[in-house]
């Protein structure tokens, strides 16, 4: 049989290590949804508060993070043809990367509590390493370069720079020695992990993914290498200009590289939906779908950012984060693992069973009807939420994170039944 | 018992038995079944794939072979898997495209 026939059998990481990072991620979405619910009386005002940062770094890494590396441990082998380095170092990432987790999310909610920052920040910065690491040791054997792997190779960079931010601002947090404002600094761990590392991710991965998942043919990726330069280089800029107390005129000029950027990529995006020939959106592209419109609002939001005081207006960074956090990346990712996870499953049981019994089609694994009203009210909960916040009326706000509640535990009903199928 | 020859549709037709799971249309109708060559010894597949670097490969080439291994046991079953010409959506059948379009 020919080599490069089975790449997916050949090259793939063992089923339980990719699994176990991903129920731990459906696991954390679940909880930070619980955790709004709760909590829903701390989610207004300034998005420096205990609660906020805690519950925010449960969906950032225990959710987005950690799917994004069960993810990459899944799709570096196929879709740049090469083994991945290790799988021991994958296993062990996993461990001291849950207990930081655990650990941050834990100082932050009980914020004087006797644990530092530092020690949960050591050890989130340790298993990054460890992940950046394993993924270029696999990534320089590499015989045939793609743009998927240029935008991955980028966003580990953008990875560990976020982990350093985050570092230094633990250890302010713990004893004060940051020059600058600890807010301005915030601002850049956010802004490089959402656009840097997590947008890096999901740009890349998406020009593999999307045409494949809609049968898109026929399309020219120009604009997606002029999205990576714009972009790099204006979060280049950005991480320059904000160690100086003063970002001026170069924050603007970094900032509107960075939106042309994305909405070139968007661009592209629409051009490879307009050359699908799977005309009819499955479930799983709807949220993507839906995740990328958001993220057009969600980059403008942004860029409008530049212009005013956005602090001064109440709970507008909240609404952009809820607009980032949930309506563009969470959306995204829960499209793909409808994906995704339902091929895992099938990879790993069917794979072998293939001509000899019924197998199963990748849809039917899941209910899609559930799944449709999972999507709804995702959908409905953002829209009720927005302007709750916007006119600070917590009771409102409270309906949304109900909304969001019950389509978690729907979503992690769904996986769970991909998992038993 | 009179051995009756195998033809290519007799093969074109077995192979509609492998289902591509993410599709939902089988192989022979995607239009990734681009030859068929029966000899007395072997049957020689050459076949593409809709994407490059597909995850489904290797299950999809397993399921070919292990079909046509189980159809007609007496023959060598080869599958050469070519990307020239590359996979277009022109190469589905009528059938094909009616479903995807609903």
């Amino acid at each position: 049989m020919n080599n490069q026939i089975s790449v997916a059998g050949i090259y793939s990481p063992p089923f339980r290590i990719v699994i176990k990072y991903f129920i731990t991620a459906i696991i954390s979405f679940i909880v930070f949804n619980l955790m709004l619910l709760v909590d829903y009386k701390s989610i207004s005002g300034h998005h420096f508060q205990p609660k906020i940062l805690s519950i925010n770094h449960i969906l950032t890494l225990g959710f987005i993070t950690m799917i994004i590396f069960g993810a990459m441990f899944q799709l570096v082998p196929v879709v740049l043809e090469v083994k991945l380095f290790s799988n021991i170092l994958a296993e062990i990432q996993f461990w001291i990367y849950s207990i930081g987790v655990i650990l941050l999310a834990y100082k932050f909610y009980f914020f004087s509590s006797s644990l530092s920052f530092e020690f949960p920040a050591i050890l989130l910065s340790i298993a990054m390493t460890i992940f950046t690491i394993n993924i270029v040791l696999s990534m320089i054997r590499v015989k045939k370069w793609n743009i998927t792997g240029t935008y991955l190779a980028s966003a580990l960079f953008w990875l560990l720079i976020t982990a350093l931010a985050g570092y230094l601002l633990s250890k302010n947090l713990d004893t004060p020695f940051i020059k600058i404002n600890h807010l301005q600094y915030l601002k850049l761990h956010a802004i490089t992990a959402f656009v840097g590392w997590v947008s890096m991710v999901v740009m890349g991965v998406s020009f593999k993914l999307i045409p494949m998942f809609t049968l898109s043919h026929g399309y020219k990726l120009n604009l997606a290498k002029w999205t990576f330069y714009l972009v790099n280089i204006g979060l280049l800029g950005i991480n320059w200009i904000m160690h100086y107390p003063e970002t001026g005129i170069y924050n603007l000029i970094f900032g509107f590289l960075v939106f042309i950027g994305l909405v070139l990529y968007l661009i592209q995006i629409f051009i490879i939906f307009k050359k699908r020939v799977r005309k009819k959106l499955d479930i799983g592209l709807k949220f993507s779908a839906f995740a990328f419109i958001v993220m057009g609002i969600s980059a403008l939001l942004n860029f409008s950012f530049l212009f005013y005081d956005y602090e001064a207006i109440k709970n507008l960074t909240l609404i952009y984060g809820f607009l980032v956090l949930i309506g563009y990346i969470s959306f995204l990712i829960i499209g793909q693992m409808y994906k995704i996870v339902p091929f895992l499953v099938w990879y790993h049981k069917y794979s072998s069973k293939v001509g000899i019994e019924k197998t199963p089609m990748l849809k039917d694994m899941f209910d899609e009807k559930l799944a449709e009203i999972q999507f709804y009210m995702m959908i409905i909960g953002l829209i009720i939420l927005i302007p709750s916040l916007f006119l600070d009326l917590q009771s409102f706000a409270l309906i949304a994170f109900l909304l969001f509640s019950i389509s978690s535990i729907v979503f992690g009903f769904n996986m769970l039944k991909i998992l038993r199928s | 018992m009179i051995k009756r020859e195998i033809t290519k549709n007799d093969v074109f037709e077995a192979l509609k038995s492998v289902i591509d799971p993410e599709i939902g249309i089988n192989i022979v109708d995607l239009g990734l079944v681009y030859n068929v060559s029966i000899s007395d010894e072997e049957i020689i597949i050459d076949m593409t794939l809709t994407t490059p670097g597909c995850p489904m490969h290797g299950s999809i080439i397993d399921w070919v072979k292990r079909i046509l291994e189980l159809s007609y046991p007496e023959k060598k079953i080869i599958i050469n898997l070519v990307w020239d010409p590359i996979w277009t959506p022109e190469k589905m059948s009528e059938e094909a495209r009616k479903q995807l379009r609903i």
